[in-house]
């Protein structure tokens, strides 16, 4: 439907530079009041999604009595008090304070720094005396000269020469010393009449703090528009916050002053009128449908350039997007492909048994097939979780924006600049090959449904196009934009009916394509802020990490429950079957940074926990055996046959054999609860989970007449040989399993008696683990140590690479050739379960014969490595496991994005080389550094808390929002909320402050 | 109406590619027509084009000239040349077909000393190497037999050995299903064996196993001349017509 013309962005009138839009809008006032006509105007961009903060003198109560009653729907307003006291949000009438006033620890410090600055102009014969607090927070304030009248400035000079301090420059330098010797590394140092104000943050800072918030936020400086009004005054410095540099957003100085002498900063004529007009055309802009700028931070983005039309649809998926619900992606929006695109949506499946297969939804970013596509430049904003595309050249470019809201999961946005000539066609089409389509029209809406067995995906969206005036009639063609909102909504066990979302279709339309991408964007912040990993020195893989930890969040929702297949949202591939990735690769991530996400992967096997019972019944045991693959029912959907790259076919026995699986869903949840400390879990579902699969493990073990227990005929995670007896891994976790559940379930609601407890502990005490004191290794399985010593680190030309195709499936199986880590994997999953001091002597022994054919092998290696300071095979494994889809060496990314490998790289920077550990309630940590960066930080919850870990050279932070039980290196502490200083000293580190 | 030249000498290979041009025409809705080159009489070539009821034209000259001259016209669909044994003539074996297959654009089909002639083709298998170059030939081949109700079979060859096998069940069908659709979404019907090893020899292997009507392999009408050694290899061996379908660049 084509709406009334929207107006033209009209000619220029504001500073060409200025002539752009903007996401974020900075007022930074000295004046202690606000025009009403300006305020409606930041009320109004408020209201048009605009980010807005308002700095100015005053409370906060008094700054959001200046803005007064912003719209109902608007984006909520930052306002901050430029003395240093407040932080707060003004939604509607509503004010939601951040930060009240400087914290205790905050005042504690400035009371210490005023007390030692005092005794250090004692030493000069300043007879100094610290001011009580005069209701400024977060600063200390001296005077020299207490009692009397104000010196003049000469008088001050002269009395500091007096006394042997440099002048004014002299004292600022003896306040800053004590200052840094007291622990504040950038203090603010003023000197005024007799007094010097010491401050942790000044007028500067506070500004400063607000485009942190704003980044926070969402909004990069980039985009951030900085408005000084009066003699308030920004310093270009670099200060400690977290935004990246600030001086990259753009500053405008309002009023008469002259901004020439500064260079980097535009100045805008005529007063609070300039003001106005400047907020006026940003309105303008966004009433107009601008798109917002495709811009990134380094690390923060993926681009390609496609200069053909070639199809790359290993590039193509790199930007796929997903919400945790509905994952889309496709080739270029417009073009030759035009019309194509795929959408899948978790749990709806189609087929089944092991055809099963994800359901192919309604596609929804499609803009209609174009003749000039090439080139195609495409920028993935992983912080913002934006596509940008544009295609074409000249007047036929089609450029967008497109987005899947993580705050409202299912729904798919999409703005779009086209030719007016352009066709985008509907807002939802046809999946390829799709059987069971039906389509039409609902209260504005477009509509479509696709059913699978017995579930079905629906779709609806509300598209308008508009057109756009350009500047200059008939010189410049006119443009369409399209605004095209998309409501998915799915069902497992039947398809959803089309009224229902068509009707959440207009109720999204109805928030605006602006202010769903102010919430959406926020929402991204918001999850990086509790789930980042920096590294400094190594941009390629910063990108990388970020790559797999935006796909990681996209690709698994937060409520009910949610099937993880090996790709994700991210594709079809591996028909999205559900393997031991989900609950060893992916569910870690989650529980550390976002739980509700980890609950609802540990939701799907509970679910399924009645398949799992009766799987085990079927093969005449107890408990609960979880399948090897499962989609929908819980059933083992594993196919039992397949071709491999050589055309043989070849038996599929995972199924029947590689039983670990058992134990790696228990230790997902026992994983969950360390992180989370979730009791209702720990008393609940945990415990049945627990239960179930001990019961299994009991009922399979076989004991010897020497009272030995056996697993025989499984497969372990080195599936080049199959079957096998008492293979390390699963043995080894069988017998964690066993332990776990005797441990928790002492006092049990699922019918556990003190027999069966006792039995299990005897069982686990009695399993065979395969480990050799002597040499201190652990035989993979039983004979292993006697097939073929070949090195495969020696035989083939390079690694990783697939040695069962190298070789040849027999010489594998009689070969010591390892797919993957097996018995490594217990060092990585059950550290307390391997014998102490294990760890090296098996890397050494199993690294050179292991393949790495498993894209789940380099990430655990680098995590392994690490932890034993091999950082050059650390690194190496750890680029391979980064770049793996990014540089598509499977060749087979094009289906969708390996997410458990995406997930081990996250455990290789967070367990490897932070060294972080959830166990027993306390959160361990024992970072390590390669000599190739220079910095490492990695985001974490931990019980509730937010932890943020950074580790320089011999130093290490550690940031806590509330009191968090630590376990740094050897010794304990329960600290928070604040930031902690620790230094290596020798094998521990030593708390600084 | 498109025509599917039959290029014969005296030799009684001469009978086998009236045979097998006159299936490719059948298969594609072609006339045949017959050319031969006048370099040591022609008695021979003119009886075996009778008895196949082909029309046959007379030219003289130099034989790889003429017969790219006559593969030029806008309605020559392919050329079907024999291959000789190698004690056969008084050149080299081979040595005028791959001239010609190297100088012309149009496709040439090879017909090797010891084919089935006889034999209808209905299905045609397709071997494609890793490179991209090869797309073109592939896509050139798809085509051709969209035109008719010939079943496409694809063989890709990969001489490297993967990385990564990680659940052979899905993996193989990922990569196969990457491997279409870089080569276009036109292809993605198709159907793909994968192979791994020394390409000539699978995909012999696969002839083995598929018997197809006609091989196609891609053959390099520029670059070095040492290049297009899979396609030799695939001509010195196959016991299958072979169509060599033009493309730039190195197998």
């Amino acid at each position: 439907m084509t709406s009334r013309p929207p107006r033209g962005d009209g000619p220029a009138r504001v500073p060409s530079e200025l002539a752009r839009r903007f996401e974020g809008v900075l007022l930074w006032s000295d004046s202690a009041t606000l025009a009403e006509r300006t305020a409606r105007s930041l009320g109004a961009l408020a209201d048009a999604g605009m980010a807005v903060a308002y700095v100015a003198p005053g409370s906060v109560d008094d700054l959001a009595a200046r803005l007064g009653r912003l719209p109902a729907e608007a984006v909520p307003v930052l306002v901050a008090d430029s003395r240093g006291s407040g932080r707060a949000l003004v939604s509607g009438t509503e004010l939601t304070v951040l930060h009240g006033a400087t914290d205790e620890q905050d005042a504690a410090l400035l009371t210490r720094v005023g007390e030692a600055l005092v005794g250090q102009l004692h030493t000069f014969g300043l007879q100094a005396r610290r001011e009580p607090a005069d209701g400024t927070l977060g600063r200390a304030v001296i005077d020299l000269a207490p009692g009397s009248t104000a010196p003049s400035h000469t008088a001050l000079k002269r009395m500091l020469h007096d006394h042997g301090i440099g002048g004014v420059a002299g004292l600022v330098e003896v306040a800053t010393d004590v200052a840094r010797a007291e622990g504040i590394e950038v203090a603010r140092v003023t000197v005024s009449g007799s007094c010097v104000v010491l401050s942790l943050i000044d007028t500067g800072d506070i500004a400063l703090g607000a485009a942190d918030e704003l980044w926070r936020r969402g909004i990069d400086p980039r985009t951030l528009l900085v408005l000084v009004d009066g003699a308030a005054w920004l310093p270009h410095r670099a200060v400690p916050v977290v935004v990246p540099d600030v001086r990259e957003a753009t500053f405008v100085l309002v009023g008469a002053r002259d901004a020439r002498d500064r260079p980097g900063l535009l100045s805008v004529a005529g007063g609070a009128a300039g003001l106005r007009r400047v907020l006026a055309d940003q309105l303008r802009r966004r009433r107009g449908r601008s798109l917002p700028e495709a811009v990134g931070q380094p690390g923060w983005t993926v681009v390609t350039e496609l200069r053909s039309s070639r199809a790359m649809p290993d590039q193509d998926v790199l930007f796929a997007l997903a919400d945790g619900r509905v994952g889309s992606g496709g080739p270029p929006l417009a073009g030759e492909r035009g019309d194509e695109g795929w959408t899948v949506a978790t749990s709806v499946y189609d087929g089944n048994g092991p055809t099963t297969h994800l359901l192919a939804g309604p596609v929804v970013f499609p803009l209609g097939p174009s003749r000039r596509a090439a080139p195609v430049a495409r920028l993935l904003d992983l912080r913002s979780g934006l596509v940008h595309e544009r295609s074409g050249s000249g007047s036929s470019v089609v450029t967008s924006v497109r987005f899947l809201a993580l705050d409202r999961p299912t729904t798919a946005v999409l703005r779009a600049e086209v030719p007016t000539g352009h066709r985008t066609g509907p807002p939802v089409r046809a999946p390829r090959d799709a059987d069971s389509v039906e389509t039409g029209r609902l209260a504005g809406t477009r509509w479509m449904r696709v059913a699978g067995t017995p579930g079905g995906i629906a779709a609806a969206g509300v598209q308008t196009r508009a057109v756009r005036r350009t500047g200059n009639p008939g010189v410049e063609p006119t443009r369409a934009v399209v605004d095209r909102v998309v409501a998915v909504r799915s069902g497992s066990d039947a398809p959803p009916p089309p009224d229902a979302v068509a009707a959440a279709a207009i109720e999204q339309a109805g928030v605006g394509v602006d202010r769903l991408l102010a919430s959406h964007r926020r929402t991204w912040a918001d999850r990086w802020e509790h789930a980042d990993v920096t590294i400094e020195g190594d941009e390629r893989l910063q990108s990388a990490v970020r790559f797999a930890l935006f796909h990681l969040m996209g690709s698994v929702g937060d409520a009910g429950e949610a099937a993880v297949g090996p790709r994700g949202l991210t594709g079809s591939g591996y028909s999205g079957h559900v393997f031991w990735d989900a609950d060893a690769f992916v569910l870690p991530f989650l529980a550390a940074t976002h739980p509700a996400s980890a609950r609802a992967m540990l939701e799907y096997r509970l679910r399924r926990l009645p398949a799992a019972l009766a799987a085990a019944r079927a093969l005449g045991r107890d408990g609960a055996r979880f399948p090897w693959e499962s989609a929908r029912t819980g059933e083992d959907v594993t196919p039992l046959s397949a071709r491999d790259r050589t055309g043989r076919l070849v038996p599929i026995r995972t199924g029947q054999l590689e039983e670990h699986i058992v134990a790696q869903v228990a230790l997902a949840a026992d994983t969950y609860v360390e992180w989370t400390g979730d009791q209702a879990f720990a008393a609940g579902p945990l415990r049945t989970l627990l239960a179930g699969t001990a019961r299994y493990w009991a009922s399979r073990i076989r004991v010897d007449a020497e009272g030995v227990g056996h697993i025989f005929g499984v497969i372990g995670p080195d599936e080049y040989h199959e079957p096998v007896d008492d293979n390390a891994c699963t043995n080894v976790l069988a017998r964690w399993n066993l332990r776990r559940a005797a441990e928790l379930l002492d006092v049990d609601p699922d019918g556990v008696t003190p027999e069966e407890r006792a039995r299990w502990l005897e069982l686990a005490a009695g399993l065979y683990d395969g480990y050799d004191g002597d040499t201190g290794i652990y035989e993979q399985f039983a004979g292993f140590h006697r097939l073929e010593p070949l090195i495969i680190a020696e035989a083939a030309p390079r690694r990783p690479i697939a040695a069962d195709l190298l070789l040849g499936p027999e010489r594998t199986h009689g070969a010591q050739v390892v797919k993957q880590a097996d018995v490594l994997m217990l060092h990585h999953l059950v550290p307390d379960e391997v014998v102490p001091g294990s760890l090296e002597p098996n890397l050494r022994y199993y690294e050179p014969r292991t393949a790495h054919g498993s894209s789940l092998s380099p990430a655990i290696y680098a995590s392994l490595q690490a932890r034993v300071r091999n950082f050059e095979p650390a690194l190496e494994s750890l680029r391979t496991a980064a770049l793996l889809d990014l540089d598509d060496l499977t060749g087979s990314s094009s289906g969708g994005l390996h997410l458990a490998t995406m997930g081990g790289l996250w455990q290789a920077m967070a367990f490897g080389f932070a060294g972080l550990r959830a166990r027993s309630g306390s959160l361990h940590v024992e970072p390590v550094l390669p000599p190739q960066w220079s910095g490492l930080e990695v985001r974490v919850r931990f019980h509730g808390a937010a932890v943020h870990l950074r580790k320089e050279r011999a130093r290490l932070h550690l940031t806590v929002d509330k009191p968090t039980s630590l376990v740094v290196g050897r010794s304990h502490h329960r600290l928070g909320p604040g930031t902690f200083e620790f230094r290596r000293r020798g094998p521990d580190w030593e708390l600084m402050s | 109406m498109s025509t599917v030249l039959a290029a014969i000498d005296n030799s009684g290979q001469a009978r086998s590619v009236l045979a097998v041009a006159r299936a490719v025409a059948r298969a594609f809705g072609a006339d045949v027509e017959a050319v031969h080159v006048t370099t040591d009489g022609h008695q021979s070539a003119t009886a075996s084009a009778d008895m196949a009821g082909v029309p046959l034209r007379l030219v003289s000259g130099d034989p790889v000239e003429q017969l790219v001259a006559a593969a030029s016209a806008d309605d020559v669909l392919v050329v079907v040349v024999g291959l000789r044994d190698h004690s056969a003539g008084p050149r080299p074996g081979g040595h005028t077909v791959l001239a010609v297959a190297e100088r012309t654009g149009t496709p040439v089909v090879v017909v090797p000393p010891e084919v089935d002639a006889d034999r209808a083709i209905s299905t045609i298998l397709v071997a494609v190497a890793g490179d991209p170059a090869e797309t073109a030939a592939l896509r050139r081949s798809v085509e051709l037999a969209e035109e008719t109700d010939l079943e496409l079979v694809v063989v890709h060859v990969d001489e490297e050995i993967p990385r990564f096998t990680d659940q052979v069940q899905h993996e193989v069908d990922a990569y196969a299903e990457e491997f279409v659709a870089r080569r276009g979404p036109d292809l993605r019907g198709i159907r793909l064996e994968l192979r791994l090893g020394a390409a000539a020899d699978e995909i012999l292997a696969a002839v083995e196993t598929e018997r197809p009507g006609l091989v196609a392999v891609g053959w390099p009408r520029a670059g070095p001349s040492d290049h297009g050694d899979v396609a030799r290899e695939v001509l010195a061996h196959c016991r299958v017509p072979v169509l060599l379908v033009g493309r730039t660049g190195p197998v």
